[in-house]
């Protein structure tokens, strides 16, 4: 059963050169794409921007570009071109790399759309009778199963596998067609006042300003003191089950009853 | 000059406890009439706060005093100590479609509360897969523009980072933000009412279907990010048992500075000041006695279990649960009864 896939690919920006680039987070959506079909790839913004010839070039036939002004919302534009024809699974980037990369327009497309949600896909396992089983990449390196049905709006994670390279003459074959789109002016972000990122200063350990120099010294410096249970000279099957009682309570581990059921479940 | 001399360093009281913990003489402060109503919606992981959690709850504390209003924390699935975490009022949530991961039930269960008291702001710890996408699917469906990654609160005024990082946006505090770790300090100055308000279970309404955490290599997740690190000093060899009692409870393997010197393990693995310094939920030791700087690298361990022979160790000061045991044979048996366990013997 072939899928219908649309992609949301934005202009990225290298953070040291500020020159334009596909963005981290699009370019492993559109990997994930073209591993599941040949995708809608789909771009609001500048039709003559170089950085769409790094998308094409990784195997794309062409590229839909909604014309927009860089200062105007692009979501309206997006949501009336995929009401046109609304896609099977639409998937984007966690966050933009340009404008005000609140990382809402996948949300407020799904939204208007009516589609489910689900954010920071690591892999998509498999799609099948009009649901997908997708892997959320968590903190710490933990992956979380869902399934969720179709229609859907994913967004990919950066743990997501990396995007194979781009490829100078497929860049140069493919098409940019070109929309006109209305997007309104965004008024709001006028009002905002913009200045370069200042890096804050990472906390300490300790935030109690009222403490003396010596205490704030301490808590940095001491050792934490644990809760301090002690086990003297047991047998070691005896310290063995102890520290697994621990690792149990603490829910380090999961007790086996649970595991067992887990383990049956498809 | 007077005849006898102080010394100051007897005078000095030694702080116990590294983490500023709100002294249990704090001052009580109540708000009988706020002027508005700040929500925050901790993620509530573990079913406990966590410290960006407490991070956000200092940012509400900000807004609602900047308002003269009240904090009111929406406790979803979870209990803590909310009044010293700096709640006015306090809804809770319970039911049974709060098990698993279930954002959309919770995005509903907060939409009914702000329909019902109307807060100014809404707060959500911005964490990709919990608050910060709880937080965006309640503004996508009021229509309200979040404002997303908020690194500082002035005021009223917020600042948030976006453009990849390059630009800070100053602007207005909006009705729905999701704030960044260390946007804010924790409250720890006073205590306060937590009075529960309103208590509410919800149906589910989610269609996504939770399959669970999915196991995953150990080895594959770097150091700085494990979970749960199982680790071993000079003392332990051979090193077979080790890496069993690690792949048997699904730990990440560590070593102290001998035993990466002496080439039992991999210098990538070691823990410390001069290897990789790491926060897991819990730390297992085995045989390390506890140099400086290898308690430097555990700092942020919140548990950590230690077997040793010697009672007198550093480490084993450190630690919550403390062995005085050979480390070779409590390894292997552990090992063992892990195995045993996850055969469902």
């Amino acid at each position: 059963m072939a899928i219908d896939v649309a992609v949301l690919l934005s202009a990225g920006r290298h953070p040291v050169s500020g020159r334009g680039r596909r963005a981290p987070g699009d370019h492993r959506a559109l990997e994930m794409a073209l591993g599941l079909s040949l995708p809608r790839a789909i771009h609001a913004g500048d039709p003559s921007a170089p950085m769409l010839g790094d998308y094409l070039g990784m195997g794309l036939d062409g590229v839909t570009v909604l014309d927009v002004p860089s200062d105007a919302d692009p979501v309206p534009a997006f949501i009336s071109y995929l009401e046109a024809a609304p896609p099977d699974l639409l998937l984007a980037g966690c966050r933009a790399e340009n404008g005000e990369d609140s990382a809402m327009v996948p949300y407020i497309i799904a939204e208007a759309l009516g589609f489910a949600m689900v954010p920071a896909v690591a892999e998509i396992v498999s799609i099948d009778d009009g649901s997908a089983r997708l892997l959320q990449a968590l903190p710490r390196g933990q992956r979380r199963a869902i399934t969720a049905p179709l229609p859907l709006v994913a967004t990919v994670d950066r743990a997501a596998p990396p995007p194979r390279q781009s490829a100078f003459a497929k860049a140069r074959r493919g098409r940019i067609d070109i929309i006109d789109a209305v997007a309104p002016t965004d008024i709001d972000r006028a009002a905002w006042q913009v200045r370069p990122a200042r890096q804050r200063p990472r906390r300490l350990g300790t935030q109690v300003s009222r403490l003396s120099a010596a205490e704030r010294l301490s808590a940095l410096t001491d050792v934490p003191a644990g809760t301090g249970r002690q086990l003297v000279e047991p047998t070691p099957g005896e310290a063995a089950q102890a520290i697994y009682d621990y690792l149990i309570e603490q829910r380090i581990l999961t007790p086996p009853a649970k595991a067992k059921t887990k383990d049956q479940s498809p | 000059m007077s005849p006898v001399r102080r010394d100051p360093r007897t005078e000095r009281k030694r702080s116990r406890s590294w983490t500023a913990e709100p002294a249990a003489e704090a001052p009580l402060k109540t708000i009988d009439d706020p002027a508005c109503l700040v929500f925050a919606v901790p993620d509530l992981t573990d079913d406990k706060l966590s410290s960006h959690d407490r991070d956000m709850l200092g940012a509400a504390r900000l807004l609602a005093d900047a308002q003269s209003g009240a904090v009111v924390v929406v406790a979803i699935a979870g209990e803590d100590d909310f009044a010293a975490a700096g709640a006015d009022r306090l809804i809770e949530v319970g039911g049974d479609a709060f098990t698993g991961y279930c954002p959309e039930a919770r995005a509903t269960v907060v939409i009914a509360a702000m329909a019902q008291f109307s807060p100014r702001h809404v707060l959500f710890p911005d964490t990709p897969t919990e608050g910060g996408h709880v937080g965006r699917l309640v503004a996508a469906r009021l229509g309200e523009r979040a404002a997303g990654n908020v690194q500082h609160i002035d005021g009223t005024a917020i600042e948030r980072r976006g453009a990849g990082g390059s630009l800070d946006y100053v602007m207005a505090a909006p009705r729905v933000l999701l704030v960044a770790p260390e946007a804010a300090a924790p409250v720890s100055s006073a205590r306060f009412e937590a009075r529960v308000i309103a208590e509410t279970s919800a149906e589910g309404d989610h269609r996504l279907i939770d399959g669970g955490l999915q196991p995953i290599d150990p080895h594959a997740v770097p150091l700085a990010e494990a979970d749960f690190i199982v680790a071993g000093g000079s003392v332990v060899s051979p090193w077979d048992a080790c890496p069993g009692a690690a792949a048997a409870g699904g730990a990440t393997e560590g070593a102290s500075r001998v035993a990466c010197d002496g080439g039992a393990m991999a210098r990538d693995r070691q823990v410390g000041a001069s290897g990789t310094l790491v926060d897991p939920r819990c730390y297992l030791a085995f045989g390390i006695s506890g140099a400086a700087q290898h308690l430097q690298g555990i700092q942020r361990c919140q548990r950590v279990v230690a077997v040793n022979t010697d009672r007198h160790a550093a480490m084993v000061k450190r630690a919550d649960l403390a062995v005085i045991a050979d480390a070779q044979d409590v390894m292997a048996a552990l090992a063992d009864l892990m195995e045993d366990m996850r055969r469902g013997d």
